[in-house]
Formats: structure tokens, C-alpha cells, sequence
């Protein structure tokens, strides 16, 4: 058969435009492939969040009905103004938003500052602290709530109590609860030490000849370098603090001092829940993150790329 | 070695000043309860603080802060409450934070089977102690709501809201079918069940015969587990028997309802839907708590017209009821205001006001006859049907060991273990806890 088949001669640049053509028709196909499922990913992704605008616009008939509508048949924007309505939210929004930038602010003062301290300067029993920095990751949540509770009811001269703890409430149901024991995170610092650690010694040995102190190497040479990581960290923060919704219940007592997230528990009692006034109510919640994360999303992609954090 | 000897020797000390710390709380909140609770409303005075799951929301608040407290103010000028909304899902862990840290608000409302294990730790008052005695509470409540307030001989809570779950059907559906009553019997609700079932051609579930998977299944086999004439456990609660031949030919039943007379599949419904199939016509009859008919009057108050609700019927009768009690602190500062808020909280005009606002069944058998109650055809079949009901809990344990029911139950209905065998399981389970007690 091989015989019979004509052979037939091209010259090399004949067959570099050939094997050009196919490279580029391949690399073509594998961008559609990437971009097909990339869009999937995507479509996804952002369906969970259409779905809930559209259900927070429904009214409670037509969430009965099934198979249930994508579409809202009728747009009730009042539905907005009634799970407004059903709890003082822009007094739980206000207390969520100086909770979230207070913790923000003193996890980017403090974390960095022990981050550095753990990348950068060498002291005697630094590894132990890392390590033991690095063992708090591993202790859940729940598990540290009662020991911290108990921190906060025996704090000293608060809330009425005397010097051993004794008498009063301590730190309950006051803005120190809310800010201070969630204020800085064991994962923050570990963050801030590993952006730390990837930046040249030779800086720092630079500036030293210069004649610059620790802190100021800290703060107006090292930490300028690391916007992306300050913003990784910032948004990481503002977002789990944002989403607190345990602690600032048991800590509270007074609806003065309550957050969103607790407000948005309203709506589901144990009888039924109120899809639509909930839906409502969360849109309006992850608003801020939106904005947050659109105004920083640059930063926050790089921090993200250069930690390694998936 | 002489640094580290020291810390040691440092750390000791101050771990041993904490506990004595603790130690000296405990001692201190301790004594306090047991204050003289006499006094007429005049001498009744002192800031007290009231933890509770209801009233929650703007409208729940203005009820309780504009409506019914104002007229506790007026009989007792003197206290100040102090209002702490949570809710149900949270109770527990803001109850137990304030229990180690000796902070436990003065009253507190709490769930059926909650009160056991708070009364066994020492944190309630015995009410009858105050006159609230169980012969007392015995001439305005059925005697399964007064058992569910008690522990040990005394009276730890007085109840103000009930919430209840039976069967309910789709009479329209059932009459279509030739069925012109709900089920009498198992035996019935099965033939029944099949014969309203809707399957597409491809076998795709379009109308399930019996809802099971709407409410939570530990409450769900807690009723047919009653229908079956079975207990939870044995009368002096000293040893579980859910898994006796009533527990097991209850399990029996959902399993045989879904995998054999496929009435249901899993996964077509669940305790979070969005709507019960109930209201939109997904299923013909269903296990139902008493608020699908303020839910129907939303989405859909012309269905509730089909809606009849039945008392599952077996060798027992089927009808299960939680609730909402008010209970005091064994340590409060102010035991008198603290008691005055709890009976006004648990007095007809109140407790009428906090079940309409919620959409729950009164537990004062005289509140049979109110507007609000004849006017919602679910909470008065409740009412009327309370003397047969019965509830869930019994040990102190019951907080710790309740979350182990549902993926027992949810074992037995996959098919991934005997009815009998899922329940022994689960029964070492209760057995291990109610002897750590």
C-alpha cells in the first residue's frame, strides 16, 4: 500500500506554516477549552447569588410554587423594606461595620508587627512561638469559646469587677468583647511572617547602614513593599469578622450591641423561615464585601498569588 | 532547669488561684438562692434580666417591650427587665456559657426536654416551692405539659407556647382518590399513601403519598414511635426504650413507606425546603407541624380549605408537641421580681399574645375558647387533641444525646442498617450519656 501511495514533497518552510497552523489552531482550541470552562466555573459560581437576589424579590405565593420560577413573576421590592423592618438593621449594620474595621485595624497594626517580628528578628525562642502560632490554626473555634468567655466575664476592674475578676460582668455586653478577643488572629500573623519572610535581607541590611532603627525598617521599608499582603489580609479579616455571628451573641445581651448576622437570624425561627425577607436581608449584608472586594481586588489577587493561598 | 522548674512552679500557682477563682463563683453565686420570695408588688423590686427565644424580630420585640411589659411595670413599678433575644438555634450555647461562667439570667424561657438538664445541674428554682405545685398547675394544664416542666419532684418550668406535629392531609387529593376520611390506622395510611402517589413515566416522583422528610426526623420517629403505644423511655427514665418492638415497627414503617411502598424518595423534600410539599400540592398527606397554617395563609390560604389534620394512628396515638417554658434562676439576685415576670410571662393575656404572634398552640387549657385560637383550624385541633400527645426528653442527658436520633434514623431509611440494629446503636449511645450523668 505504501508503494501505491504517491510520496509528496514539501519544502521547510512549507511544513513550519503547516506545523504553525496546526500550533495555532491547537492553541486556539485549548483557549476555547479554558474558556468554556472557565465560564461554567463561573456561571457556577454566581448562579447561588442570582438566585438569591431574585428569591429575596419574590412573594411568599410564588415561592411556594413548584417546580419552582428562576425569574421573579412579579418584582416585590418591598420585601427589601420589610426585612428592614423586621429588626433595627441599621443598628446591627452600624455595630458589624466598627467591629469589622476594628478588628481590620488592629490585626493590620499588631499582626504585622509579630509577623515581622517572626520573619525578620532573630530572639531565643522564636521557633516555639511560631510553632506554637502555627498549633492555634489547628484548634477550632468552638472549642475556645467557653475558656474565652470565661476571659472576658473575670476581666478585672470591668463591668464591676474587683482586681481578681470578681463581682461584676467584666467585659460582657460592651464593646471591648466585641473588639478585643476576635482582634487579632493566630492566621494573620502566620500570613503576615510568610509575606515577610519573602522579601530580600538585602533591604534590611541596607537600611540598618543607613541607619534606620527596627520599627522604621518595619514600617517605612518592608511593609510599603507588601500592599497586596496588607490587602489579602485586611479583606481576609473584615470578612470573617463581618460574618461573626456566635461570639457577638453570647457576649451580648443588649440589642444595642448586636450585629447584622444575628439580625439576620430573625428570619429563621424554628417554625419556618422567611426565604424571601432573608434573602433580602443577606443581600443587603454582602454588599459591603462586594465593594470591599471590588475596590481591592488588584491587591487582593497578587496577595492571594504570592502567598499561595487557593 | 532552675528557670523552667520556676515557670512550672509559676504556672502551678496561677492555675491554682484560677481554679480557686472559679471555685469561690461557684460558692458565691451559689448562695444566693435562697432568698425569701415573699412580699406584696410594692416590695417587689431589683434589675433583672430575661433570656428568651421568642419575641425575637421588630414585631416580637414591640409585642414584649411596648405591649406586655409596660403592664408588668404597672403591677411591679420597682424591677427592670432587662431583654436578651436569641434564638433557638443558639439557645443552648448561650445557656451553657452563662452556666460555667455563674452569669444565668434570672429568667429563662427554654424548649420541652431542655429543663431536665438545667434543673439536674442546679440552675433552676423548684417552683413549688413558690405555690407552683403540680397538683396546682395540673387544674390549667394536661398532665404531659406539667410532666414536661418537672424534674425530680419539683416544678422547674411553667409553660407558655406548645408546638406540635401530626398528620395532615390533602382532602381534595384523598376524596379525588375515594377516600372521604385521613387514615385510622397504619395500615391505612400505607393504602392510602400508595394510592396517591404520582410517578412520571421515567418513575420521577411528582406527588409523594406521605411526607416524612419535611420535619426533622427525630421528631418525625418520636411520632410514629407514640403512634406505635411506644415511650422513649421507661417511666422512671432510668434506661431508654425506643428500641422495643414499637420503636422498631415505627422505623419499620418510614423505612417500609419510602423504600418499599415508595411513597416518598429521599431527598424529595427536607426539614430547610423552601415550602412544605404540603401547600403546593407535592404531596397528598404529610407529618406537619401546627405552623403550616400560618405558612399556608401566605403562600396560599385557598389550599388550607383541603388541609385536614389527623392524629396518626396506631396501637398509640401520633401527636407530638415541644414547647416554650419560662423558668427562674436558682440564683437570682431578685428572686421575687424574677418569679413575678416568669408567672405574668405564663399568664393567659401573655402567653395568648406570644403564641398569636408566633402562630403556636396556648398550653392553658382555657385559651381553647379564644378568638385567636378558633380562628386557626391547626393550634385548635392541637388544643383539642393535647390530652394525647406526648413530647420528647425525659433525662438530663436528653441536650447532649438528641442530635444522635437523626442519623440513626437516617441510617435505617438509606437502607444502611435494620430498623432494630440502627436503634440498638443508638440506644448504647443514650445508655453511655445517661450514665456519665
Amino acid at each position: 500500500m505504501a508503494l501505491l501511495t504517491p510520496r509528496t514533497s514539501t519544502s521547510p518552510s512549507a511544513t513550519r506554516t503547516v506545523r504553525a497552523t496546526n500550533q495555532s489552531s491547537v492553541r486556539r482550541r485549548n483557549k476555547l477549552i479554558l474558556h468554556l470552562l472557565l465560564i461554567i466555573g463561573s456561571v457556577t459560581m454566581v448562579i447561588p447569588f442570582v438566585w438569591m437576589l431574585f428569591t429575596s424579590v419574590k412573594s411568599p405565593a410564588e415561592l411556594a410554587q413548584f417546580p419552582p420560577t428562576f425569574f421573579p413573576h412579579e418584582w416585590h421590592w418591598s420585601n427589601y423594606a420589610e426585612a428592614l423592618d423586621a429588626a433595627p438593621f441599621d443598628k446591627y449594620f452600624r455595630n458589624s461595620l466598627i467591629i469589622a474595621t476594628g478588628h481590620t485595624l488592629i490585626t493590620l497594626v499588631i499582626g504585622s508587627m509579630a509577623g515581622y517580628a517572626l520573619a525578620r528578628i532573630r530572639f531565643r525562642g522564636r521557633e516555639i512561638i511560631f510553632l506554637s502560632m502555627v498549633a492555634m490554626l489547628m484548634i477550632p473555634t468552638y472549642t475556645k469559646i467557653v475558656p474565652q468567655f470565661l476571659i472576658v466575664k473575670f476581666m478585672p476592674l470591668f463591668g464591676g469587677n474587683d482586681i481578681t475578676g470578681q463581682g461584676g460582668s467584666g467585659w460582657l455586653d460592651s464593646w471591648w468583647a466585641l473588639l478585643i478577643p476576635g482582634g487579632l488572629s493566630a492566621m494573620s500573623i502566620f500570613l503576615f511572617r510568610q509575606f515577610y519572610l519573602t522579601l530580600p535581607k538585602e533591604l534590611e541590611e541596607a537600611a540598618r547602614l543607613d541607619g534606620l532603627g527596627e520599627f522604621r525598617i518595619f514600617a517605612q521599608i518592608y511593609t510599603p513593599l507588601m500592599k497586596p499582603a496588607v490587602a489579602t489580609v485586611a479583606l481576609l479579616t473584615f470578612q470573617e469578622s463581618w460574618n461573626n455571628f456566635l461570639w457577638p451573641l453570647l457576649v451580648t445581651t443588649s440589642d444595642d450591641l448586636r450585629v447584622i448576622q444575628v439580625g439576620l437570624a430573625v428570619f429563621q425561627q424554628v417554625e419556618a423561615t422567611a426565604w424571601q425577607y432573608l434573602m433580602a436581608g443577606t443581600t443587603l449584608a454582602t454588599v459591603p464585601m462586594v465593594l470591599l472586594f471590588v475596590m481591592a481586588q488588584k491587591y487582593f489577587i497578587q496577595g492571594f498569588t504570592n502567598s499561595g493561598i487557593k | 532547669m532552675i528557670i523552667k522548674s520556676q515557670s512550672r512552679r509559676r504556672f502551678t500557682g496561677v492555675a491554682a488561684l484560677a481554679a480557686v477563682a472559679l471555685g469561690i463563683t461557684a460558692c458565691s453565686s451559689g448562695t444566693s438562692s435562697g432568698t425569701d420570695a415573699e412580699g406584696g408588688s410594692d416590695d417587689v423590686s431589683g434589675d433583672i434580666t430575661l433570656l428568651t427565644p421568642i419575641f425575637e424580630g421588630t414585631d416580637g420585640q414591640q409585642l414584649l417591650e411596648d405591649e406586655l411589659l409596660p403592664q408588668f411595670y404597672e403591677d411591679y413599678p420597682d424591677v427592670t427587665v432587662s431583654v436578651d433575644y436569641t434564638t433557638y438555634g443558639n439557645l443552648n450555647e448561650k445557656l451553657t456559657t452563662a452556666a460555667v461562667s455563674g452569669a444565668v439570667p434570672d429568667v429563662m424561657m427554654m424548649g420541652v426536654g431542655w429543663i431536665e438538664g438545667f434543673a439536674d445541674r442546679g440552675l433552676l428554682a423548684d417552683q413549688s416551692e413558690l405555690g407552683n405545685t403540680e397538683e396546682k398547675l395540673l387544674e390549667t394544664y394536661t398532665p404531659a405539659i406539667v410532666d414536661a416542666g418537672t424534674w425530680d419532684g419539683g416544678v422547674y418550668g411553667m409553660p407558655i407556647m406548645l408546638d406540635t406535629r401530626y398528620g395532615v392531609a390533602n382532602m381534595e387529593l384523598l376524596e379525588e382518590a375515594g377516600y372521604d376520611a385521613p387514615p385510622s390506622s397504619w395500615d391505612e395510611l400505607v393504602e392510602i399513601s400508595e394510592a396517591l402517589t404520582v410517578r412520571a413515566d421515567d418513575g420521577t416522583l411528582e406527588r409523594a403519598g406521605f411526607d416524612l422528610l419535611s420535619n426533622d426526623p427525630r421528631q418525625v420517629f418520636e411520632t410514629f414511635l407514640f403512634s406505635a403505644g411506644g415511650d422513649l423511655f421507661n417511666e422512671d427514665v432510668t434506661e431508654p426504650t425506643f428500641n422495643g418492638p414499637e420503636g422498631v415497627s415505627a422505623l419499620q414503617l418510614m423505612t417500609d413507606l419510602i423504600n418499599e411502598h415508595e411513597v416518598e424518595d429521599i431527598g424529595f423534600s427536607s426539614p430547610d425546603a423552601a415550602v412544605n410539599p404540603l401547600l403546593n400540592g407535592r404531596a397528598a398527606m404529610g407529618l406537619a407541624h401546627n405552623n403550616l397554617w400560618t405558612q399556608g395563609l401566605e403562600a396560599d390560604p385557598e389550599m388550607l380549605e383541603n388541609l385536614e389534620p389527623f392524629v396518626i394512628q396506631g396501637e398509640g396515638e401520633g401527636m407530638f408537641f415541644g414547647g416554650t417554658f419560662a423558668t427562674r434562676s436558682a440564683t437570682s439576685q431578685h428572686p421575687e421580681a424574677a418569679q413575678a415576670l416568669l408567672e405574668f410571662l405564663a399568664s393567659p393575656g401573655p402567653a395568648l399574645a406570644a403564641n398569636e404572634q408566633r402562630g403556636n398552640v396556648p398550653a392553658l387549657t382555657e385559651l381553647l375558647d379564644s378568638d385567636y385560637v378558633q380562628s386557626n383550624r391547626f393550634v385548635q385541633f392541637s388544643m383539642e387533641n393535647l390530652d394525647v400527645a406526648k413530647r420528647e426528653g425525659g433525662p438530663p442527658s436528653w441536650l447532649e444525646v438528641r442530635g444522635d436520633f437523626a442519623p440513626a434514623i437516617e441510617s435505617a431509611l438509606l437502607g444502611q442498617a435494620e430498623p432494630q440494629a440502627a436503634l440498638d446503636d443508638l440506644a448504647a449511645l443514650v445508655d453511655e450519656a445517661m450514665a456519665r450523668q
